[in-house]
């Protein structure tokens, strides 16, 4: 029987994943000691509807180059932005797309795989798996990086895919490198960028126009934000007022069985 | 049941009351039901198991009518489909995704109330082994129902639980393509894994739960006093401590109900991921057959019995762990044959035991939530076998033990924990620097136990006299 279980091999018999873990793969999930960057505050306000605007500005006419919304459609956009249907096609519009289509890029996914070695992931998907702090965070913090086929990496999506297409806007950057780890190895880690290059805006405007597009894709991967927050509090009242009610009901219904009987009764106590 | 007396009734209710038992089910099994007066808080749990059944039933109805039971087609049918093309949606979906971590709460509470006031005991038997049944159709019916979403942590986790059964020799591949009806998990087995959870495990939970509810109102209900009610009747054989489910309890549980759903619509409105514990965050990212996830965990409900799989170096071995478990549950009316059922007649040595039973338990989900590094696996291997232990001492607090006895259980239980460490490192599955970190957690448990019971055999003593009626009542006693 002990001849079965020969040195170290069983240990990634448990399940496929301990293989894969304890061979040092796979992307960090916290335990797997990896110096974080620290996460760009950022206070998403869904009332903000300038601020939604600009960034299903941005959304349409540049994620959409390459990613895809799945989960949204067009036709439920002018709702988020406070426009009309009118107002919407003629200033964001559809990308030629009809209206109640769901927002897709129209790049083949197989020749993005082509291209970049990877098809874009969803952003309806990103944003509601990343926090608003990750993705603001991510959007402004790319930097140039040789060692990349794109040129260019990102400090909390280390060997990120995507090219940073926001080059022109905010310029190049480099990055702040400190002593840490990565999957438990000693390595160079980048907690931070500085500029290098200036952009065609200034650090605060491409600053605003991330925020924008978190603000955004935050909304649209959060449809029912809104109504929760304003349903909620009537449904809980509800049923706090009936656990209230039930109670003395409760206690009017017991009374009987309380004083009919002996005086060990002691009701809560 | 009085079957023979006519019906009373008149009208249209008359008609069928005389072709239909009724009103005489009624008065039998409800409002001339005697119930024992002094149910606590613990005794909310099985009615609300019971609704929270029903609404999985109601929403899932709901949600089965809008998804698409095609790995293409599923995610989306979910994410685009239910929670946002269809009006409500979103809340159905997550009344169901809170309501499948409610049920496995509220079960679990009732299983812990049953192992508390002895509620498996003669006669009691056969509804505790029903109730094991209802817990593995539920825990299948959870485990089917979420692959449906097709999300990484959907897919992956089927993978690695549809490859349980590869475990066995020579058979055990066959086996595991037959049943998912494919290489790997994929269009059959969704299909498959969509009707079972719909129709198949629906269908066998209600008649399990009609069994359970059977068996109950054939014995009657247990009371945290422990005291048999029908042994103490009045003229007319009314138990002299009971009152009749309706109206009481029936009052009473719409008070559980309403403060139920206070937490349960909370959860729904303001947090149905539940910090990730309710719904996975990695279950957002579609399923990818390309790209395995670094970690392949469970829901919170399953992750004690994910810490004793992945404790054990070997697959078998390990799955046997964790469904050595559910037999101990199973046999739990054998191993505790003490006639003293309520948890506060019984020694100070049992209820710590009882007590551990449960912190192990949530020790062990803490455990597996951890990564699954080699010290976690160890950490979990020897939290296992305090779960184990906690089962098997109970012959031990049956009766009154001699000093040698103690002696040969402390000696025994100690040198079986220690020699299967001695087994782990003659297999080289861990070295001895990262056993001895958590082995003192079942060393020091049995220690307690078993030593306590030495030195201080005052502790091992149950109550002498156990009361001949109800003690007391309230909803916090």
């Amino acid at each position: 029987m002990t001849q079965k279980y020969s040195p170290r091999r069983h240990r990634p018999v448990v399940s496929a994943l301990a293989a894969v873990v304890l061979a040092g793969g796979g992307a960090a999930f916290g335990s797997v000691a990896t110096t974080a960057p620290p996460l760009r505050p950022i206070t998403v306000n869904l009332q903000d509807k300038a601020a939604l605007r600009n960034g299903a500005l941005y959304t349409v006419h540049m994620c959409v180059a390459c990613h895809s919304l799945q989960g949204v459609r067009y036709s439920s956009l002018p709702k988020v932005l406070g426009l009309s249907r009118e107002q919407f096609l003629a200033t964001i519009g559809t990308n030629g797309s009809h209206f109640h289509d769901t927002i897709t890029s129209n790049m083949p996914p197989a020749m993005m795989e082509a291209y970049v070695k990877i098809a874009p992931p969803d952003l309806t998907v990103i944003a509601k798996r990343r926090s608003a702090a990750w993705l603001y965070t991510y959007l402004t913090s790319f930097y140039v990086d040789p060692s990349r086929p794109t040129g260019v990496n990102n400090t909390v999506r280390y060997n990120v895919a995507m090219p940073d297409v926001f080059a022109a806007m905010q310029g190049l950057q480099k990055p702040v490198m400190v002593e840490g780890l990565r999957f438990g190895s000693p390595a160079q880690v980048a907690v931070g960028v500085q500029p290098l290059t200036q952009g065609s805006m200034t650090q605060a405007q491409f600053d605003q126009t991330a925020r924008d597009i978190v603000t955004f894709l935050y909304a649209v991967a959060h449809p029912h934000q809104q109504q929760r927050a304003r349903l909620g509090p009537w449904i809980l009242g509800l049923f706090l007022a009936l656990s209230v009610l039930t109670y003395l009901i409760y206690r009017l219904y017991w009374r009987r069985v309380i004083t009919s009987e002996e005086r060990w009764w002691r009701v809560g106590r | 049941m009085n079957n023979s007396k006519p019906s009373k009734s008149s009208g249209v209710f008359g008609w069928f009351d005389q072709r239909l038992p009724i009103s005489a089910t009624w008065r039998s099994q409800v409002a001339r039901y005697p119930a024992p007066k002094n149910f606590n808080l613990w005794y909310f749990f099985g009615s609300l198991a019971m609704l929270v059944l029903v609404m999985q039933l109601a929403t899932g109805l709901f949600l089965a009518i809008h998804y698409q039971p095609n790995p293409h087609l599923a995610y989306w049918s979910v994410l685009r489909g239910i929670q946002r093309d269809s009006r409500w949606g979103w809340l159905i979906r997550d009344m169901h995704v809170v309501g499948a971590s409610a049920f496995f709460l509220l079960v679990y509470l009732h299983m812990y109330r049953a192992v508390m006031y002895g509620s498996y005991k003669k006669p009691r038997e056969l509804l505790w082994l029903v109730g094991i049944f209802i817990y593995l159709a539920l825990a299948a019916e959870a485990f089917l129902g979420y692959l449906l979403p097709w999300g990484q942590m959907s897919y992956w986790g089927s993978a690695v639980v549809t490859n349980f059964v590869t475990a066995l020799p020579v058979i055990g591949k066959p086996i595991a393509t037959w049943m998912r009806g494919s290489f790997v998990v994929d269009l059959p087995t969704l299909n498959r894994f969509f009707v079972f959870h719909v129709f198949l495990m629906p269908m066998l939970l209600l008649a399990l739960v009609l069994v359970h509810l059977i068996a109950l109102h054939q014995v009657g209900s247990n009371n945290p006093d422990g005291v048999e009610i029908h042994d103490n009747v009045n003229e007319t054989g009314w138990p002299r401590d009971g009152i009749p489910f309706h109206p009481y309890y029936t009052v009473k549980d719409l008070f559980g109900v309403s403060v139920f759903f206070v937490v349960f619509f909370w959860f729904v409105f303001y947090n149905p991921a539940g910090w990730g514990l309710l719904l996975d965050k990695l279950n957002y990212t579609p399923a990818n057959i390309l790209h395995t996830p670094a970690d392949i965990h469970p829901l919170w409900f399953f992750l004690p019995f994910y810490a004793m799989l992945r404790g054990v170096p070997d697959k078998l071995y390990g799955i046997m762990a964790f469904g050595g478990s559910f037999v101990l549950l199973a046999f739990l009316p054998l191993l505790d044959r003490n006639p003293i059922r309520s948890i506060r007649y019984r020694s100070v040595l049992y209820k710590f035991n009882v007590l551990m039973m449960a912190a192990s338990f949530l020790w062990l989900g803490w455990i597996a939530h951890g990564f699954a590094t080699e010290h976690n696996m160890v950490y979990g291997l020897h939290v296992t076998e305090v779960f184990y232990a906690t089962f098997l001492v109970l012959p031990f607090f049956n009766r009154q033990r001699s000093v040698r006895a103690k002696v040969l259980w402390l000696v025994i239980a100690e040198a079986l924990v220690w020699l299967i460490d001695v087994w782990m490192y003659s297999i080289n599955a861990h070295g001895w620097g990262l056993m001895l970190l958590t082995d003192w957690i079942p060393t020091l448990y049995l220690l307690v136990v078993f030593g306590g019971a030495l030195a201080f055999p005052a502790m091992t003593r149950d109550a002498e006299k156990l009361p001949e009626r109800l003690t007391a009542g309230g909803i916090f006693h």
